[in-house]
């Protein structure tokens, strides 16, 4: 029993972390713009697809695709902000970004339909059948090995940038107060490029990792959000620190749903606490400020 | 003699008048069928692969026609499943007034539309549905030539306990009406044969990781048989997760998957070593020698370049069961389903197609077990 318990452990850290930087890119937007950009998830879908396509269609290496899917997603982002969300968002109306992140996921999705397909992709990264032997009878995969190394590399270098670099702190500068960043010199319209590019970058990584996991779909991505966006009410919405922790906690009770209770229950499990949160704890895990939340 | 030319050019305009408006007639003596499939979302590899069956079918049957008619086909996403493919059922009814409809391929879906398709008295031929609950009870317009979920789950928990000597089993599926269903004859079959359930694990079908699931599957011990209800996407990752937990053959471990015609060709490459030893059924055995299976492979190859599936089987098999019924008198909706309800002795590429008074074919033909091999080919089992 106990090297179920200790595997379900491991499970529920591996997919936490993709969580983590899924939702990382969502509760980021959300603390600098406060909009909530349901495009996301086919951002880690064109992830996953740019991954794929380097490692199978042009023989590229796995591990070299993590970092083309990020540039792709970063790219993405760029794109469509400068396209589409800061022209709206000039206009005003805080609603139309809102609307047009729902078209430009509708967009996305459809194009990936007609580029790619609807049949399934099998993804298999190289590292997905090495087994590395633990302790105890459990194991991990050197895929899960990677995705866990790599996610907590990434969540490090982006902690050091928003609190240690200027960027970082200008960032956090206009998402307590843009206006008066504006004043102090910050432009507030290129911090918000930045952060729709970082924020992209994440989501594309998390595809690229995500993809020898996901049933690889132009719908891969959707399967995710829902549970992100959980995550980032649970963490505390824009609060980097309190997305990390729900990420992990969502993955262990999945897991351990899975294996005590009953795998059809997972969502049920995860929703009724994100219920609780918003009825005790509003604020979510790490309760701040939201001034100071990135 | 002016009055006389007048009427010989009367009778010559009628004569030319009645000619062009039969020869009209003719051209227009179309059979118009609907085409409700997943082209959108998890299910949408179904609708690609049906649509190319039903197209190459067309195309074939139209070169010359049958009894005087010809076939048009709309399409419309119901994408398997039953908001969406409600809507979908409307739209085509109102819009495009079939006289025949195929579809679903999702039990959900199916079941959605069957009402609608009663209340309009359109047929509706399906091919992909395996619930009960589509024949029984039914409606009196909708058929189904595969093997409904109990024909399956019997046969194949059948096979499990003689053949492969399995004791111990694992229930895996989807939480759907088709994927409770199928699970639950395999299980009740096999706990009356003497068998033993050790874990009945349903799931949605937003599941995206099945290491947790397969982790639990390891640690139950001696597992001889998981029988596995999912789509394709799903089925791929259930089959990885399992031998990475080293719990089936393709990791090293001693149980065998066993799957259902959901899944469909390719799905051995897809999974990779992970499939070894998985035995499943398919509708359709491209080693079939009849003439029909073996014209319906080399056209097929020579239109998409590819191997066909049992999906574009049993679609193309739709649309020969629709032209049998034309070919015996149908012409519009009631009179098509009238003979599709007398239909016997159909010969198709996935099999035989006889209808009982529920519009279930009985036909048990169009059963093949397959099983994957080292190389990740297969071999027909030939147990029906």
């Amino acid at each position: 029993m106990l090297t179920v318990v200790l595997q379900q452990g491991i499970n529920g850290i591996v997919f936490g972390s993709l969580y983590v930087l899924v939702a990382l890119g969502l509760t980021l937007i959300y603390g600098v713009l406060v909009q909530i950009n349901f495009a996301h998830a086919d951002v880690v879908t064109i992830g996953a697809f740019a991954a794929y396509f380097f490692t199978f269609a042009f023989g590229g290496n796995y591990l070299i695709s993590i970092g083309i899917a990020l540039m792709a997603g970063a790219a993405l982002g760029w794109l469509v902000n400068a396209a589409i969300f800061a022209p709206l968002r000039e206009r005003g109306n805080e609603l139309l970004p809102l609307i047009a992140t729902i078209g430009v996921s509708i967009l996305l999705q459809n194009a990936m339909l007609l580029w790619f397909g609807p049949i399934p992709y099998a993804f298999d990264s190289p590292y997905s059948n090495k087994v590395i032997r633990l302790w105890g009878g459990t194991f991990i995969t050197l895929q899960n090995l990677i995705i866990v190394v790599v996610s907590a590399l990434t969540i490090a270098l982006l902690y050091a940038f928003m609190k240690f670099t200027f960027m970082g702190k200008a960032l956090r500068a206009v998402s307590q107060d843009r206006e008066t960043a504006g004043l102090m010199g910050v432009n507030p319209n290129q911090l918000i490029m930045l952060t729709f590019v970082i924020a992209s970058a994440l989501a594309g990584m998390g595809g690229a990792m995500l993809g020898p996991i996901l049933v690889l779909t132009p719908f891969a991505g959707t399967t995710v959000i829902v549970k992100a966006f959980a995550i980032v009410i649970i963490g505390g919405f824009g609060n980097v620190e309190g997305t990390i922790i729900a990420g992990l906690v969502v993955g262990l009770i999945e897991s351990y749903t899975t294996q005590f209770v009953n795998p059809g229950l997972t969502d049920i499990v995860v929703f009724t606490l994100l219920l609780l949160m918003l009825a005790l704890r509003p604020t979510g895990l790490i309760a701040e400020k939201r001034e100071e939340n990135v | 003699m002016r009055k006389h030319s007048a009427i010989l050019f009367g009778v010559a305009a009628s004569v030319a008048l009645f000619a062009a408006a039969n020869a009209a007639q003719a051209q227009d003596k179309v059979i118009r069928i609907g085409g409700l499939f997943a082209m959108s979302g998890p299910g949408s590899y179904f609708g690609v692969q049906d649509k190319q069956g039903i197209e190459l079918a067309i195309e074939q049957l139209n070169k010359t026609g049958v009894n005087g008619y010809r076939f048009e086909v709309q399409y419309e996403d119901s994408a398997c499943s039953p908001l969406p493919a409600t809507q979908a059922a409307k739209r085509l009814l109102e819009q495009y007034k079939p006289d025949v409809v195929l579809g679903e391929e999702c039990s959900d879906a199916t079941l959605a539309i069957m009402p609608l398709m009663e209340q309009a008295k359109v047929p509706l031929l399906n091919a992909g549905s395996s619930s009960i609950k589509v024949t029984d009870p039914g409606n009196p317009w909708t058929f189904r030539i595969m093997p409904n979920e109990v024909m399956q789950g019997v046969d194949i928990a059948t096979n499990a306990y003689k053949r492969l000597n399995a004791r111990t089993a694992v229930l895996l599926y989807e939480n759907t009406n088709a994927g409770i269903g199928n699970a639950k004859v395999f299980g009740d079959t096999f706990k009356s044969l003497g068998g033993q359930i050790l874990a009945d694990i349903g799931f949605g079908r937003d599941v995206n990781d099945f290491t947790a699931i397969a982790t639990r599957i390891a640690g139950l011990g001696k597992v001889d048989v998981i029988p596995t209800y999912t789509l394709e996407g799903q089925g791929l990752r259930i089959t990885q997760a399992l031998a990475q937990a080293g719990v089936t053959k393709g990791g090293g471990g001693q149980s065998i998957q066993l799957g259902t015609i959901w899944l469909p060709f390719g799905f051995e490459q897809k999974a990779g070593k992970a499939a070894l030893g998985y035995v499943r059924i398919v509708q359709f055995d491209p080693t079939d020698k009849r003439d029909v299976v073996q014209n319906f492979i080399r056209s097929f190859k020579a239109k998409y370049n590819q191997e066909p599936t049992h999906i574009n089987a049993h679609a193309f098999d739709q649309i020969l069961v629709v032209a049998d019924v034309i070919r015996r008198g149908g012409k519009d909706s009631q009179s098509i389903r009238d003979i599709m309800a007398t239909t016997k002795d159909f010969s198709g590429v996935t099999g035989s197609v006889e209808f009982d008074k529920t519009n279930q074919n009985t036909k048990m033909d169009t059963i093949h077990y397959m099983e994957t091999l080292p190389d990740l080919s297969w071999k027909a089992l030939g147990w029906n």
